[in-house]
C-alpha cells in the first residue's frame, strides 16, 4: 500500500498551465521578459490567484461548496447527491493535495450517513473499510473512528475486531503522531475489554457462575491490565480508562495497585493538572475507609485547583469536625472561596456550614478577627454579590431559611455598612 | 514469480479495492496492500509432466497476452489525428458542412504535420512514437501499425493517411528511435510545433473559421463543455490497438477546458505557424461577420430587433462593415478577430450611447418613456432588466450546478506504466464504491445531462420552459427623437474610461481595479454577455475598451513609447478619479453623422 502512495504521478500541466487565471499566466510571462526590460515599472498584479487551478480542481471545489452549504442547511439529501459526485477527487492525479482530500471524503460522508435515514451498518463500513485503504496516513484514525461508531451502534465484538486489526497494524517508521494513535487504540481496546469484561461479569452475578466462566473472565481482564498498566504511565488524561482498571483491581481485590495507580495519576508531576485525578483517589479512599486526615490531604490538592468544586463542602465539615483552631481557620477560607462562585450564592449547605464555622470562631475569639482579615478583599464586592435587597426579596421568596442564616451572619461579614439585605427584611417584616 | 501467476486475475480486493496480488508460501493469493488473504490458491504446474511441451506451451501463453496487452507501435500525431476526426465528426453531427472535415480540416491538419516535419517531407521527426514494452521490433507488427494508420480519414476520400504511412515504411529507420529519450522529447515539448489537446481546439476553431461556419469560438467552448464535442474523455475513443503508455501518454490526459483567451492565442500562433493563405472573405452575409452575429446576440439576450439598426450604424461608425476586417490574411491581416467577443463589444457600445448606462441616463430615460401612452409596445430598459436579471441569475446558479455535478474522470481508466495502472485502477475502485453507496441512498441521478445543442443560452418567449415574456418586437421610439427627418437618439452624454491603449505586455487588464468605480448598470451588462460567451469579464471588458478605441479613432501606440504611455495613462486615471466621475464626452460631434435617414 505505501509503493501506492508514496508514488506520486507526474504533476498533469502537460495540456495547459494556467487556466482559469488567465491574468496570472499573463504576469509570468512578463517574468521572462529580459532583464534590461524588467526595470520597468510593472503593473500591480490585478487578479492574481493562490494557485493555479484547472477545471478540475474548480469542478471540485465548487461541488465542495455545495456539500457545506446543503450540509448547513441540513439537506441531506441533497449533500449526499453533492458527495457522489465529489468522489471523483480521489483520482486526482496531482497528489500534493490528496490527503486532505480524502480526509474530506471521509468525514464529510459518514457525517451525511449519518443523517440519513436509509443508512445502513453495511454503507458505514462501504465508507470506512474503503477510506481506510486509500492511505495509510489516515488508517488508524479511521480505523478507531470505525469502531467508535460500531461501538455506538452496541456491537462491541465488532468494535473489539476493528481496534485489533489496527492495533496490529504496522507501517514504515512510526511518527510522532502515530506513536499517539497506537496508544490511544492500545487504551480503547483495553476499554472494550473491560466493557466484555463487565458483561461477563453480570451474566455470572445473575446465574449462577461456572468455574470456566470466571475464568474467561479473569482472562479480559489480564488483557486489558496489561495494557493499561502500561498506557496510563504515559502523561496524559486517562479518565476513562483509569476508572475501568481501578474497578477491575478492586474487583479482585487487589487495592493496593488501585491506590498506587491512583497516586501516580493524581500526584506525577508530568501529568496535566486534572482535577478528576484527586476525585477519583478521594473516591477510592472513601470507599475504603481511610482515616479523615488521609482524604483532607487529597481534598487540600483538589482546593487548589478547583476552589468551586461540590467536594469542598464535605471539605470543610471534614475541617470543621476535627475542631482544631487552624482547621476551623482553613475552613472558613474555603468556604468564603466557594461563595465567591455564583453557583454556591443560594446554596443553604454552605451557608449553614459557614454559620457554624464563624460561630465556632466567635467562641474562641472576641471581635471574629480572623473574620475580618478574610473578608478584607471581599468587602466591596460582597455586599452586591448577596447581600442586595433584590437578593432578600428572592432569598425570603425561595428559601426563608436561607434568609435568616444570611442576615444573621450580614452584620459579621460586612460590618459598618448599612445593609439593604436587612432593611428589606425590616420593610417586610413590618 | 508472483507477477506470472497473479496476472490473469484481476478481480479488486474486497477489503481494500486494489488489485495486486501476491502469493503466500502457501500458495494462497492475499492482496499486497492491506494483507487479505482470499480462496484462491495458485495452479500449481505439474512441472515433473514431460517438462519440455509445458515450457514451449507456456511461451507460446504468454507471448500473445503480451502483444494484446501492448498494441502496436503508434505516433504522437495519429493519436491527435484519430481525436481531430472525431471531434470533426462531432461537429459533422451537429450539422457543419461536411466540407468543413474533408476540405479544411483534413488540409490545414496535413499542413501542420508538414509544418512540424511530422509526415510529408523527406525527413521526418523521429522521437514520438507509442508503444508499450521493451522493444523488439518485427515486420508484422509493422504492417499492422499501417493498417490502423491507412483506416484514417479514408472514410472521408482522403488520401493523407496513407501516404503518411508510406512516408513510414519508407524510412526504415524510424524502428530504432525510442520516444522515451527524456532529452529529445523535452526539447520537442518546448518547441511549439508540438501537438497538445489545446491545439486540436485551435485548429477546428481555424478550420470552422475558413469555412464561415456559424460556430464562434465561445460556441466551439461551449459544445466541448457540454461533451457534445469529445475533448476531455477524448483519449477513449481511440482504438483498442492505440494503447496510452508512457509519460507522453498524459498529453492525452485533460483535466481543464481551455478558455476562450488561451486557445485564441494558441489559434493565432498556428496561423503564424502553419503560415496559411488568406481566408476566404467574411462577406456581411457570413454568420462570422458582427451584423448577423450581434443580431443573434441581441435575440439571446432579449433585446429589441430594432436595436439591430443601431448597432450597424456604430459599426459603420467603427469602420467594421468592411468585410477585409474581419478577413484573415497571412500577409495584410495577421490578426485573428476575436468575433463572438467583438459583436458582443458592439452591442454593448450601442446600449452605451443609446442608454448612457451611467446608473442614472438609463432609468431617467425610462420614466420619460413612460409617460407616453402605448406603454406595452415600447421598450422598457427597467422591464428588460428585471426579466434578463432573473433569468441570468436561474441560468447562472444552474451553470454552478452543472459545473459542481460535472464528472471529468473517463469510463476507461488513464494511466501512464503499469505501477500507475494499479494506483488508478484502486483509486478508481474507491471513488466508485463510496460514489455507489451515496448514490444508492440519495436515489437521484448524479451525472449532468446538458440538453441538446443550442446556439442560445436564454429562450424568450411564450412557450412552456422559457425564461419569460420575449421583448424583440418592443420599440426603441422612448429613447429616440425625431427631428428633421432624422433619428438621434435623446441621450447625448457618453462615458467612457481613459482609452489611450496600454502595453499588453506590462499591464494586465485595468478592470479588477476600475470595476469598483464603474456604473453598476455597465457592470451588469458586462456580466451578461460575458455569461452569454462563457467569458472572464475582463477579457470582454478590454474588448469594449478596444471596440471604443475604434469608435473614437484612437490609434494604439507606437511599441517603443511604453513609459510614455504608462504615464499618460496614469494622469489620466488620476484625473478621471478626481472629478469622482468617468470623464463626459459631449456626442455632439457624432451625432449628425449617426444620423439615419429615414
Amino acid at each position: 500500500m505505501e509503493a501506492l502512495d508514496e508514488y506520486l504521478g507526474p504533476p498533469v500541466v502537460l495540456e495547459d498551465e494556467s487556466d482559469s487565471s488567465d491574468c496570472s499566466s499573463r504576469k509570468r510571462h512578463k517574468s521572462k521578459l529580459p532583464l534590461a526590460k524588467s526595470k520597468l515599472p510593472l503593473a500591480k498584479p490585478m487578479c492574481v490567484e493562490a494557485h493555479v487551478e484547472n477545471s478540475f480542481q474548480k469542478t471540485c471545489r465548487i461541488c465542495l461548496e455545495h456539500v457545506r452549504e446543503a450540509m448547513l442547511h441540513h439537506r441531506w439529501q441533497e449533500a449526499a447527491e453533492y458527495m457522489a459526485s465529489y468522489t471523483q477527487v480521489l483520482e486526482d492525479r496531482s497528489t500534493v493535495k490528496s490527503q486532505p482530500d480524502k480526509e474530506l471524503v471521509w468525514r464529510m460522508s459518514t457525517e451525511i450517513l449519518h443523517h440519513l435515514p436509509n443508512a445502513t451498518v453495511k454503507d458505514y463500513n462501504i465508507i470506512y473499510e474503503r477510506m481506510k485503504h486509500s492511505g495509510f496516513k489516515h488508517y488508524l484514525m479511521i480505523c478507531l473512528e470505525h469502531s467508535f461508531h460500531l461501538m455506538l451502534h452496541g456491537d462491541i465484538e465488532a468494535a473489539k475486531h476493528q481496534v485489533s486489526i489496527a492495533e496490529s497494524w504496522r507501517h514504515g517508521k512510526e511518527s510522532v503522531s502515530q506513536l499517539q494513535r497506537i496508544r490511544l487504540i492500545h487504551a480503547y481496546r483495553s476499554l472494550l475489554d473491560y466493557i466484555m469484561w463487565c458483561e461477563k461479569k453480570s451474566t455470572l452475578s445473575n446465574d449462577n457462575s461456572f468455574e470456566s466462566d470466571s475464568q474467561g473472565m479473569h482472562t479480559f481482564f489480564r488483557l486489558a491490565s496489561t495494557n493499561l498498566q502500561e498506557i496510563l504511565k504515559n502523561p496524559g488524561v486517562w479518565d476513562p480508562f483509569i476508572l475501568c482498571y481501578v474497578e477491575m483491581l478492586e474487583f479482585y481485590g487487589d487495592n493496593e495497585e488501585a491506590q498506587k495507580v491512583l497516586n501516580h495519576y493524581a500526584y506525577d508531576n508530568s501529568f496535566p493538572p486534572n482535577p478528576n485525578a484527586h476525585v477519583y483517589l478521594y473516591q477510592f479512599l472513601k470507599r475504603h475507609d481511610t482515616p479523615d486526615k488521609k482524604l483532607m490531604k487529597v481534598l487540600k490538592h483538589l482546593q487548589v485547583l478547583v476552589p468551586s468544586h461540590e467536594l469542598m463542602l464535605t471539605y470543610s465539615c471534614l475541617l470543621l469536625q476535627s475542631e482544631k483552631e487552624s482547621h476551623t481557620q482553613k475552613a472558613l477560607g474555603v468556604l468564603l472561596e466557594m461563595l465567591d462562585f455564583q453557583c454556591w450564592r443560594s446554596n443553604l449547605d454552605v451557608w449553614k456550614c459557614l454559620h457554624a464555622v464563624i460561630h465556632q470562631l466567635l467562641q474562641r475569639e472576641e471581635r471574629a478577627t480572623s473574620v475580618q482579615t478574610q473578608m478584607a478583599v471581599r468587602n466591596d464586592w460582597w455586599p452586591a454579590l448577596h447581600f442586595t435587597s433584590f437578593h432578600a426579596k428572592k432569598d425570603l421568596e425561595e428559601n426563608s431559611e436561607l434568609f435568616e442564616v444570611k442576615a444573621s451572619l450580614v452584620e459579621i461579614l460586612c460590618p459598618g455598612r448599612s445593609s439593604r439585605y436587612t432593611t428589606e427584611m425590616q420593610m417586610l417584616t413590618s | 514469480m508472483d507477477e506470472e501467476d497473479t496476472d490473469g486475475y484481476k478481480e479488486p480486493c474486497n477489503q481494500c479495492a486494489a488489485v495486486d496480488w501476491g502469493i503466500s508460501d502457501e500458495g494462497r493469493f492475499y492482496c499486497r496492500s492491506c494483507h487479505n488473504v482470499i480462496e484462491r490458491t495458485r495452479e500449481v504446474v505439474d512441472m515433473s509432466f514431460t517438462s519440455n511441451s509445458n515450457r514451449i506451451s507456456r511461451i507460446g501463453n504468454k507471448s500473445r497476452i503480451r502483444k494484446s496487452e501492448r498494441g502496436y507501435i503508434w505516433m504522437l500525431c495519429e493519436g491527435f489525428q484519430f481525436i481531430l476526426q472525431n471531434q470533426a465528426d462531432a461537429l459533422l453531427r451537429l450539422g457543419v458542412t461536411p466540407q468543413f472535415k474533408d476540405d479544411v480540416l483534413c488540409q490545414m491538419w496535413r499542413l501542420y504535420l508538414q509544418k512540424s516535419q511530422q509526415g510529408y517531407t523527406r525527413n521526418p521527426i523521429r522521437n514520438l512514437r507509442f508503444r508499450g514494452a521493451a522493444l523488439d521490433s518485427d515486420t508484422d507488427m509493422d504492417s499492422a501499425a499501417e493498417s490502423v494508420l491507412s483506416d484514417n480519414f479514408t472514410d472521408s476520400g482522403s488520401v493523407l493517411c496513407s501516404s503518411a504511412g508510406s512516408n513510414a515504411e519508407s524510412s526504415s529507420d524510424w524502428l530504432g528511435s525510442d520516444y522515451s529519450s527524456t532529452g529529445t522529447s523535452a526539447s520537442w515539448k518546448r518547441s511549439r510545433s508540438l501537438m497538445t489537446m489545446k491545439k486540436t481546439l485551435a485548429l477546428i476553431h481555424l478550420a470552422l473559421v475558413w469555412s464561415r461556419e456559424a460556430l464562434t469560438l465561445s460556441d466551439l467552448l461551449r459544445l466541448v463543455k457540454e461533451g457534445h464535442v469529445p475533448y476531455v474523455t477524448a483519449y477513449e475513443d481511440l482504438p483498442e490497438e492505440m494503447k496510452l503508455c508512457g509519460p507522453d501518454a498524459l498529453l492525452f490526459h485533460v483535466e481543464s477546458i481551455p478558455s476562450h483567451r488561451l486557445v485564441h492565442k494558441e489559434a493565432q500562433v498556428l496561423v503564424q505557424f502553419l503560415q496559411l493563405p488568406a481566408f476566404p472573405p467574411i462577406v456581411p452575409e457570413a454568420l462570422l461577420h458582427p451584423a448577423p452575429l450581434s443580431l443573434r446576440y441581441l435575440t439571446d439576450a432579449n433585446l429589441p430587433d430594432e436595436l439591430h439598426r443601431w448597432v450597424c450604424v456604430l459599426m459603420d461608425r467603427a469602420g467594421m462593415a468592411d468585410q477585409k476586417r474581419h478577413t484573415l490574411d497571412g500577409g495584410l491581416r495577421p490578426v485573428l478577430p476575436r468575433y463572438d467577443l467583438q459583436a458582443a463589444a458592439l452591442i454593448i457600445v450601442t446600449i452605451k450611447v443609446m442608454f448612457g448606462l451611467d446608473d442614472h441616463t438609463e432609468w431617467d430615460l425610462l420614466n420619460k418613456a413612460d409617460s407616453h401612452d402605448n406603454k406595452a409596445d415600447m421598450f422598457s430598459f427597467r422591464k428588460w432588466y428585471k426579466l434578463v436579471q432573473a433569468a441570468l441569475v436561474e441560468a447562472q446558479q444552474r451553470r454552478d450546478q452543472d459545473t459542481a455535478r460535472k464528472q471529468w474522470k473517463g469510463k476507461k481508466l488513464f494511466f501512464v506504466d503499469k505501477r500507475d495502472r494499479l494506483i488508478v485502477t484502486k483509486r478508481r475502485r474507491i471513488s466508485e464504491n463510496v460514489q455507489m453507496c451515496l448514490k444508492r441512498l440519495s436515489s437521484c441521478p448524479v451525472a449532468v445531462h446538458y440538453g441538446g445543442a443550442s446556439s442560445f443560452q436564454f429562450c424568450w418567449g411564450d412557450e412552456n420552459g422559457s425564461d419569460g415574456p420575449s421583448l424583440h418586437h418592443t420599440k426603441l421610439d422612448g429613447v429616440i427623437s425625431l427631428s428633421n427627418g432624422f433619428m438621434t437618439p435623446l441621450n447625448l452624454n457618453y462615458w467612457h474610461p481613459p482609452l489611450r491603449p496600454c502595453n499588453p505586455r506590462t499591464c494586465a487588464s485595468h478592470y479588477p481595479s476600475m470595476e469598483p468605480t464603474l456604473p453598476r448598470s455597465f457592470v451588469w451588462l458586462l456580466q451578461l454577455f460575458s455569461f452569454m460567451l462563457d467569458v472572464e469579464a475582463w477579457y470582454l471588458f478590454d474588448e469594449v475598451l478596444e471596440m471604443e478605441r475604434r469608435v473614437f479613432g484612437i490609434k494604439t501606440p507606437q511599441m517603443g513609447q511604453q513609459l510614455e504611455t504608462r504615464k499618460w495613462l496614469r494622469t489620466e486615471k488620476t484625473n478621471a478619479t478626481q472629478t469622482g466621475d468617468p470623464a463626459k464626452k459631449p456626442r455632439t460631434p457624432r451625432k449628425g453623422r449617426n444620423r439615419i435617414n429615414i
